[in-house]
């Protein structure tokens, strides 16, 4: 079954009229956006973000592959009434904010009677409602990225693009935009979020992508992303004290008889666990029995065994550095 | 329909400037040529009014079709126009129609100057009414020039290759030669300049409908060529 938001082995080139040089953008890359989710789009500068969503709006045509918005080929203007886009750096009109969403409203072919309920619907969602009739030029870049926003769901759309929306707002803005953003995903839209910011997808994405030199290197559910399968944590208590030399209180104790188990990195004892002969250490997955038996032969008790659960910040540039060391 | 609308009024909106002062140019040419020292003016300054004030709308149509896509696009405005329901036929089309509600205007208020003009030479008022969709035009094929041209072309080589096209018969103008009558706006031109308020001048509309033609000729290639264009790339 189709996606809400299809590429098929996409790929664009950027080339000049003047120059033989040719830029790949974007290089064999597929995704598929399933309907009523929040999928984060993540990857460095020039990783070809903004490219392939401006791909799918139309704004540029693939040099190969293809793809597919809500059944329609890319491009296609009729579709684009469902669709709500925010750009990255928003350039609105200089027009008093409520005037700029009926123009932008009509634009996707709403009703006169509709487009006014809904105006004073969306101006409220962003909590613009009392800077409604103040020119847009007159408004802070953090109310005009807001404006950007409402534009973008002046028609109630089924899918919202969204390419940095939080770029230019202070915390508290951040926050609501992204309450705003989890509520209109509860009312059943697909989300598709490109941002630089790894602390909010992390928060607010189901599923993440992250692309790098115009490939896509990772996809999967937020979850599964942060949670390491090759690298578990230990936690276990009743060592013998004198298996654990503290060298100092801020580095990690030398455990006797587990330093030695490849590839296990002894955490600093945490207060709260550092009596009791507490230790807690990670482990590579294939590792992990034989540091467990040495725990059991030194007489401890292992209390859990989780995978370890990394930030999407470590991921990110995990991807991103092997890649550009293989680059 | 109602799209179309608003998107030509915007397009006129963000030039609103260039198109008051282009108003005032009329009111103070009409005023130069009337010469209110005078109870009377001259015949031949009221035909160069009006002849003169055809010629500029065509020429400023020009100058503000071909620069409607350059400006927007590095503005980064074009962006969310086009996220919209609205292809690139219908937004070439808004620009046309922009130029076109201008023209009207612009045409509208050349013709009541030239009346006043004629009244006080004793001149008959009817064929300015004549030249009227002339004028119109003349500023449609003038600007879907400008457009087609831009689609590929810088807007400064655009507007200068329109108006090479525009002008190059003037000087062959006394030749007559028939293969000029090919050239897009030559024939609105040409009646430009054979305008006069004799009884006996009236309008070719047969040349008026090609002209027409042509305009919609040039909106339909220029939609063709702007619809494979990257409009997200940055210019310059």
């Amino acid at each position: 079954m189709p996606g809400i938001l299809d590429y098929t082995h996409v790929v664009k080139d950027y080339t000049s009229l003047w120059s033989p040089r040719r830029v790949r953008a974007l290089d064999d890359f597929s995704l598929s956006l399933e309907r009523g989710e929040i999928f984060g789009f993540l990857g460095p500068n020039g990783a070809g973000k903004t490219t392939a969503i401006h791909l799918a709006l139309g704004f540029m045509r693939p040099s190969g592959g293809s793809g597919q918005m809500l059944g329609r080929p890319f491009g296609d203007a009729k579709t684009r009434a469902r669709v709500g886009f925010l750009a990255e750096n928003v350039a609105l009109y200089h027009r008093p904010a409520r005037t700029l969403l009926r123009f932008y409203g009509t634009l996707s072919g709403m009703r006169p009677a509709r487009l006014r309920l809904r105006c004073r619907e969306v101006l409220e969602q962003i909590g613009l409602e009392a800077e409604a009739d103040r020119s847009v030029e007159k408004l802070s870049r953090g109310m005009q990225q807001r404006i950007g926003l409402a534009q973008a769901l002046i028609s109630d759309p089924e899918l919202l693009i969204l390419d940095e929306p939080t770029s230019a707002l202070d915390p508290a803005a951040r926050a609501a935009m992204r309450e705003l953003l989890l509520e209109c995903n509860r009312a059943g839209k697909t989300i598709f979020l490109s941002s630089h910011l790894l602390s909010e997808i992390e928060l607010i994405c189901h599923r993440v992508g992250i692309l790098s030199r115009g490939r896509l290197m990772k996809l999967g559910r937020t979850e599964d992303l942060l949670v390491s399968r090759d690298r578990y944590e230990i936690v276990a208590r009743g060592m013998p004290a004198g298996s654990i030399d503290q060298v100092s209180s801020d580095s990690a104790p030398q455990v006797r008889g587990l330093n030695s188990v490849p590839q296990v990195r002894v955490l600093p004892l945490d207060t709260n666990l550092g009596r009791d002969g507490h230790v807690q250490f990670t482990v590579a997955a294939a590792s992990q029995r034989e540091a467990l038996e040495r725990v059991w032969a030194l007489g401890g008790e292992v209390l859990s065994v989780n995978p370890v659960r990394r930030t999407l910040e470590e991921v990110f540039l995990e991807l991103t550095n092997h890649k550009e060391a293989h680059a | 329909m109602m799209s179309l609308v608003l998107m030509a009024a915007n397009f006129l909106r963000q030039r609103r400037w260039p198109v008051l002062l282009l108003f005032l140019w009329i009111l103070l040419t009409a005023a130069i040529a009337g010469d209110f020292g005078r109870s009377h003016t001259a015949l031949d300054d009221v035909v160069f009014h009006a002849q003169q004030q055809a010629i500029y709308i065509c020429i400023f149509s020009a100058f503000l079709a071909a620069d409607a896509l350059h400006t927007e696009r590095k503005s980064r405005r074009i962006l969310l126009v086009l996220a919209k329901a609205v292809s690139r036929g219908d937004y070439l089309l808004a620009v046309l129609g922009g130029t076109g509600m201008l023209a009207v205007v612009y045409a509208v208020l050349s013709a009541l100057c030239s009346i006043w003009l004629a009244t006080r030479t004793m001149l008959p008022s009817g064929p300015v009414w004549e030249l009227l969709p002339l004028v119109v035009a003349g500023a449609l094929i003038s600007a879907s020039t400008a457009v087609f041209l831009s689609t590929f072309l810088n807007p400064y080589f655009a507007t200068a290759c329109t108006l090479a096209i525009f002008c190059a018969p003037i000087p062959f103008h006394a030749l007559r030669h028939p293969a000029w009558i090919w050239l897009p706006g030559f024939p609105m031109l040409a009646q430009f300049l054979q305008f006069s308020f004799r009884p006996d001048w009236s309008p070719n509309w047969m040349s008026v409908g090609t002209t027409l033609l042509e305009a919609l000729v040039f909106w339909l290639l220029a939609s063709a060529i702007f619809e494979r264009r990257d409009v997200a790339v940055p210019l310059e």
